[in-house]
């Protein structure tokens, strides 16, 4: 037993030593963070109204949705296949950290959504957890967007809306690929950890390609043509901010 | 140092036991196929893991109120179906829109539920758990339950090696308890293995059996598991079955084919059990189809020509496919007396 404790002592001492000396080598990390606006104000959950563009006021009181395989590509170099998902919460929105792989970068990629493959592989944790509220118990699939809130233009109970962005198979797929470029290119320095900011604008949620008028539609609760035309909304949200 | 003290800690008894599972193999019935996917792949089955699945699933604790546990629907002696119910009950004096199906042979199944929403084993208990006219619980509410109870401390610590749940957790016990769940020792399988030999009824009966139902109700599964229209007019619920979930109108009125095995125990019938025994639904495909119905599956399209005689020898057929090994088995069946609404 003893003869084991040592073992394995020794191996973790190797392991941290060998760490610290890798650390030296490398550059720092890149972090990227997500800031949500309406109407050109920081967004405010529960206790701020904001106007549509067809004129309605909501009250939103939660927007979460996942974002996968967030990347920085190069035109300098081939990007690396990553496979990861974020769950993104406007009320928390926590920062996300990217392993630089090369010196210069020129684009954000990530979907907007959850890989198909996830969403038929069972019972996962993390992000992926169906304790996230995220996860369709009566027609198995993630919740990719969901925005939730009060507006006197609903015609539901309680005047509601609920907006649950969903799919992975099929016509009505609604995963979205959005890739952003950077204003100018992003050169990573050793010991400096860059910030990129993305902006999250709500506004273009109801009208950047279809449509959306709580009055003609309060709720999309699972897969179909209505969520899929709302999907197509989603990329436009997306804006590159502010980037230390 | 610090790094010292953590490996010592880590060597320490928490009080809730060892964590040392024991592996169990998934065996595949003599002659049948592999399942197109393992279920178990990315879910070791082990003994401790199938223990507390089948804990969680006689558990009435796990609904908001603590009177229905998974097993008050899915009985082990109406094989994990629900006794002469045709619809099932839920909390608060509310129903189900359908029948609930019977638990067997889950392994073999890439879809759940009769309108197939549900496209992995793992997630469905999920649906009857938070669904208000059902069990009406939680998530949160189920875990945090699980935390507290120092039994299910114990029983999540030997299958996991930590004695808190999680839903990842939770869900796989379950599933390597349902996925167990295999029915292969019918009068039917001992005959089809040389033990056992039909009488002259059940053998006509299984030849009428295999000119009329076994393209959808195929051997040795009795079942194909695809999604079929049968010609069941549409049911005042307005049930559309698999068209709810694809959106297809081409799915309008189709819904998944059910295991004939242990059918003489699994009654009422149908999606909506409306049909109540063996003879009346040999008699629905018989007299009942209703040929209007658009989408008629293309199997169904020659009439089914049964006298009264042959109708019996497809019954007693049928019966053949019951398995009272499966349905007053000890390893699948409640450890103590089984608690149900009535």
């Amino acid at each position: 037993m003893m003869i084991k404790i040592q073992k394995l002592l020794t191996s973790v001492i190797i392991l941290l030593l060998s760490n610290v000396v890798f650390a030296q080598n490398n550059p720092a990390y890149v972090s990227i963070q997500f800031k949500h606006f309406a109407n050109n104000q920081p967004l405010v959950l529960v206790d701020s109204a904001y106007t549509n563009s067809t004129g309605e006021s909501f009250q939103p009181t939660r927007l979460k949705y996942y974002i996968s395989n967030l990347q920085l590509l190069s035109n300098k170099t081939k990007p690396r296949r990553i496979s990861s998902v974020h769950l993104i919460d406007a009320a928390d929105p926590q920062n996300i950290y990217l392993d630089p792989y090369t010196v210069e970068y020129n684009q954000v990629s990530f979907v907007i959504g959850v890989d198909s493959a996830l969403n038929c592989s069972g019972a996962q944790s993390g992000a992926l957890d169906p304790v996230n509220g995220m996860f369709w118990t009566w027609n198995t699939g993630y919740i990719y967007f969901k925005l939730e809130g009060y507006s006197a233009a609903s015609t539901n109970d309680l005047q509601k809306i609920e907006y649950h962005i969903g799919g992975y198979s099929g016509v009505f797929k609604a995963n979205r690929k959005v890739i952003l470029t950077l204003p100018e290119p992003l050169m990573i320095e050793a010991s400096k950890s860059p910030k990129i900011t993305i902006h999250v604008d709500l506004d273009k949620f109801w009208n950047s390609k279809n449509n959306i008028s709580i009055a003609s539609n309060a709720l999309i609760m699972s897969p179909g043509a209505l969520a899929s035309a709302a999907a197509d909304n989603l990329p436009a949200m997306f804006s590159i901010g502010n980037i230390e | 140092m610090a790094i010292f003290l953590f490996i010592i800690g880590a060597t320490k008894d928490d009080g809730y036991g060892a964590y040392r599972p024991q592996k169990i193999s998934f065996k595949i019935p003599k002659g049948w196929p592999k399942p197109s996917t393992d279920i178990f792949a990315k879910n070791k089955l082990t003994e401790q893991g199938f223990q507390l699945g089948k804990k969680l699933f006689y558990d009435t604790r796990l609904s908001i109120d603590s009177t229905i546990s998974c097993a008050s629907c899915h009985q082990p002696f109406a094989a994990f179906s629900s006794l002469d119910h045709d619809v099932s009950h839920g909390i608060g004096n509310q129903f189900t829109t359908r029948n609930a199906p019977a638990l067997m042979n889950l392994a073999w199944m890439n879809s759940f539920h009769w309108d197939g929403a549900i496209n992995h084993l793992e997630v469905q208990p999920l649906a009857p758990l938070t669904a208000p006219n059902e069990m009406g619980q939680t998530l949160e509410g189920i875990l945090q339950f699980l935390r507290e109870d120092e039994e299910y401390r114990k029983m999540f610590k030997a299958a996991y090696g930590d004695p808190n749940a999680s839903s990842e957790r939770m869900l796989k016990a379950m599933a390597q308890f349902t996925g167990s769940l295999v029915s292969a020792n019918s009068k039917y399988d001992q005959v089809m293995n040389g033990k056992d030999t039909f009488s002259n009824f059940e053998k006509k009966g299984y030849i009428h059996y295999k000119t009329y139902c076994g393209s959808c109700h195929q051997e040795p599964l009795f079942t194909n598991n695809s999604f079929r229209n049968n010609g069941y007019s549409l049911n005042r619920r307005n049930d559309l079955g698999r068209m709810g979930i694809t959106r297809s109108s081409t799915d309008s009125l189709k819904f998944k084919v059910p295991t004939l095995r242990n059918v003489q125990l699994s009654g009422p019938y149908m999606h909506d059990g409306s049909i109540f025994s063996v003879p009346q639904v040999v008699d629905f495909y018989i007299n009942k189809i209703n040929r209007a119905v658009p989408g008629l599956d293309s199997n169904l399209r020659k009439p089914i020509v049964l006298n009264k005689l042959q109708k019996n020898e497809l019954v007693y057929f049928l019966y053949t496919l019951t398995d009272t090994s499966f349905t007053k088995s000890k390893r699948f069946g409640p450890d103590g007396p089984l608690q149900f609404k009535h």
